[in-house]
Order: structure tokens, then sequence, then C-alpha cells
């Protein structure tokens, strides 16, 4: 009978541990089949066509609630809010400012998505992040492990703080159009496609710009956690774009995961040795009252 | 069945031990589901958030008025948990044998607190200084730290936590349902033990307070 129960507790400490790991590998899984699926969707970002004319913010703004009519000054651009989903980043070269179309970059395997507890951060499968905002708890771990800082939560609500960021125009894409940014760009600056498509036009730009000059590079192909929904044209350093130059998931959620696991772990061993303990006590103190 | 006569907790330690008990548990359960991945979606909508921060603060307060209320009791609770002896070693070697149903003539006597009893209170006075510093830093510093620093805070919080869940597993095994703790449970809820159970279980304990009792 003993034994019984202890293959029992093995067994279903087993089929625990397999339910734990089994949303976690899936989700390690799609991240690295995805990025080159012929359904993804993307958007190109060449920074040498970008002029700085903030029609993108605007129209981010307005497509999300949110209308803006005063154009930022480049001295002192708004930075990524939870009312702001699109900003630019400014830098500045030989005394020429420099722009960059700022917003959540859409990894394919993404920090965010894998520190939320609640799961209201997922993958669409035409790639892009999306999130529920009723299942965010505003535990806010997606805002302190996107190694990009773009998720923000309104820290002027008391308790009911909650995610936002770019959602690549969630009901846009999905109806078949294009990003409202995308749409905006006079310039042709973002363009918005098949990711296929948008990386092999983004390799042919790069060896284009690298003609004279060999600091031009594509950012956001699949070596960037597993290949970005948003990629760079760069004429320059990523980081002089404010762009770090190897993005990984932080150590620290690896961390956690196996605290996790072992914890879980952990607690199964224990149910299994006091129920051990318990039979043999119970059982020798029995006999030693008999005497 | 045995009177039960001896002071071993006062009224107030009592109840002191619940409320944090209260505070735990809900801090336990509105933990867990942000730990164990399968609950994630338990803390969707953050109203679980809104109740881990009140029984943080009740946590957090409890303490603070019990101590220095009861400063002489606390002052020896944590030398006890802190200073351990050679009869420690002691327990240390008996306690397998102990706890699997041996004879209970070879567990040297125990004072107020057996080894594992200090170790379980080294544990709570630990964790508790890890979950308040990073619970601060959780709590009120998100962005105002680096992000490097949040994320570590996390992680040791959970850390406290992996090893506070478990001791106190360990803590209500053993008080609740052990076949040998017979009286532990009743101890902590109105304070008294038989003279039989203070002499087998805190022998050395028992002696001092029959010596101080002689002696009033």
């Amino acid at each position: 009978m003993e034994i019984s129960r202890r293959s029992f507790l093995k067994a279903s400490g087993g089929l625990a541990g397999l339910a734990v790991c089994q949303p976690l590998v899936t989700k390690t899984a799609q991240a690295a089949t995805d990025a080159d699926s012929a359904s993804h969707k993307a958007m190109l970002i060449d920074v040498t066509k970008c002029v700085g004319c903030w029609y993108c913010y605007a129209a981010c703004k307005k497509q999300n609630g949110y209308p803006e009519v005063n154009r930022p000054t480049p001295d002192d651009p708004p930075d990524l809010a939870h009312n702001v989903w699109t900003t630019l980043h400014i830098s500045e070269k030989d005394g020429v400012q420099r722009f960059r179309k700022q917003a959540c970059m859409h990894c394919t395997d993404a920090a965010c998505v894998r520190v939320c507890p609640t799961g209201a951060l997922s993958y669409n499968e035409l790639g892009f992040v999306q999130y529920d905002k009723e299942k965010c708890s505003g535990c806010g771990y997606c805002t302190q492990y996107c190694p990009f800082e773009i998720p923000r939560l309104d820290e002027e609500a008391i308790s009911n703080d909650r995610i936002d960021k770019c959602t690549f125009c969630f009901s846009r894409v999905t109806a078949g159009g294009q990003t409202a940014c995308s749409a905006a760009c006079p310039t042709g600056a973002i363009k918005f496609g098949n990711r296929g498509e948008l990386l092999e036009e983004g390799k042919a730009r790069v060896t284009e710009l690298q003609k004279d000059n060999a600091k031009a590079s594509l950012y956001g192909d699949s070596d960037v956690l597993g290949g970005l929904h948003v990629m760079y044209v760069l004429d320059d350093a990523a980081e002089s774009y404010g762009l770090p130059a190897d993005p990984t998931l932080p150590a620290p959620a690896v961390v956690h995961e196996v605290i996790q696991w072992v914890g879980i772990g952990a607690f199964f061993a224990m149910v299994g040795g006091f129920s051990l303990n318990y039979l043999v006590a119970r059982a020798r103190i029995a006999r030693e009252e008999k005497k | 069945m045995e009177p039960r006569i001896v002071e071993r907790f006062k009224k107030r330690t009592v109840v002191f031990h619940w409320v944090h008990t209260l505070a735990f548990l809900m801090l336990i359960i509105t933990g867990l589901i942000l730990f164990v991945p399968w609950f994630g979606e338990g803390a969707a909508g953050g109203a679980t958030r809104i109740i881990h921060r009140v029984f943080a603060v009740v946590f957090v307060v409890a303490p603070l008025f019990y101590l220095p209320l009861n400063l002489k009791q606390s002052i020896h609770f944590f030398k006890e948990s802190f200073l351990l002896g050679k009869g420690d070693l002691g327990w240390m070697m008996a306690a397998p044998d102990y706890y699997f149903g041996g004879p209970e003539e070879k567990m040297p006597p125990q004072g107020h607190s057996n080894t594992g009893q200090k170790m379980w209170g080294q544990v709570c006075i630990g964790t508790f200084i890890v979950f308040l510093i990073t619970g601060i830093i959780l709590w009120f510093f998100r962005g105002d730290v680096s992000p490097g620093v949040f994320q570590w805070a996390m992680v040791f919080h959970s850390i406290a936590f992996f090893v506070a869940f478990l001791m106190l597993f360990v803590h209500v095994y053993l008080g609740v349902i052990h076949p040998r703790m017979t009286e532990s449970l009743k101890s902590m809820l109105d304070g008294k033990v038989s003279v039989h159970y203070a002499k087998s279980h805190y022998g050395k304990w028992y002696s001092e307070v029959a010596e101080e009792g002689e002696e009033h």
C-alpha cells in the first residue's frame, strides 16, 4: 500500500512537472519557428529617409484615441507613455539631428510575453505582440524586462495602472489594412508589409548604403530576439540611435523561471516526504505504545 | 487526558501568531498565482494585487506593534533563534530518528524552542527582511530604480517566498499533522500545554519553569 502511494505521488509529481513545462516549451517553440512564417507582417523603418515630421506620432495618437494637435519640438521629444505609443528618438551627429521612430519592436521571442504572469501579453498569428488590457494586473514586469523599455503603465493611476504600448494597429492590420504610422509617413521611411519581403528589401537597401557607408546595417533580423517585426535600416551603430547592440532576455527572467520550477518540484517532493514520514512515524509510535 | 496547565505562550503572543498567519496566508494565495505559471490568470484584472498590498501592510505592521510591546520576550526570541549551541547539534543528530517515530528518550531535552523551531525563527526573520526590502522596491520604486534592480528584487522576493512557503509547510506539518506533536496546535490556541507534553518535548524549558514556580 505504501509503495503504491509513493509511486502515485511520484507519477502525479511528474505529470505536474510536465504541465509546468508545457506552456513555456510551446512559447519558445513558437518563437523559434514563426519569424520566417509567410503570414507574418512587419514594418521596415529606414532612418535615412526619416525627416522628423512627427506625422507617425500624430497618426498613432489619433488612431488610438489620444489626439494631439501640437507638433513636438525636437529639443523636447515626448517620451513613450500610456498615451504615447509612438515617438521619435532623437540623436545628433556632426551637429545634425537624426530621427528614429520608436515604438514596440514586436519581438519573436519577447521578454514581455515571457514574464507576464497573467497571460495578458501574447503572440498574434500575424507575428506581433498583442495584449489584453482586461487581463493585465498592472504588475509592471513587462515594463522592467523589455530590453527596449517600450511598455508603459499609467503612473498617475492608483492601483488600476495597466499596460499600454503599440498594438501594431490590431484592428487595421487584422482587417487587411496597414498601420496608421506607415500610412501617414510621407517619405516612405516606414513601410508595412510581409516580413519576408521587407527583410529582403531591407537587405538590398543596406547593400546599397554600404557602398558609401560601411556602418550601414539591418537591425532586427533573426539574430535579434528571434527576429523583430519592426526592423531598421541604420546608417550608423545601433547604440548611436539609442538601440541596444545585442538585446537579450534579461538573466533574472531565466533565474526566476528556474526558481519557479525548483519550487514546484520541491513542494511535490515534500508532499511525498511528509506522507512517508507520517506513515512510518505513526506505525512506530503505535508499536511502541503497544509494548 | 492530562490537564493542560503549563503556560507556553502569552495570550497576546497567540493573537499575534494568528494575525500574522492570516496576513501571510493571504499573501501566499495572492502571490502563489504569480509564482506558479498555470495559476497566472488568477491575477488577471489586478484584484489580487490590491489584496496582496493590504495584507502586506498587516504583515509588516503587526510585528511593529507586537515587538516593542513585548520587548523582553522578543529579545529572548531573537537570541534563542540565532544563538545556537552544543545542544542544537545533539538535536540535529537525534532529529531524523525522532521524527520518524524513534524512541523519545534519545532526544536531548530542549529549551523553549527546539533547534528546528529556532531554524524556523531564523527563516521568519530572514525572509521578513527580504520580503520587506524587495516588496518596497516592487511596490513603490518601479521606474525609479534601474530595471536591473527591479528584476533582481522580483527574483529575491520569489526566493524568499520559496523558502518561507516550504518552511511554513514543514511548520504546519509538524505542528498540526505529525503524530508526535499532539498538543502543538492546541498550545497555539490557548497558550497552554500539559506537564507531560512540556516534560517530553521541552524538558530543559520545563525544568526552568518548574524551578521558577517553586521559587515563587
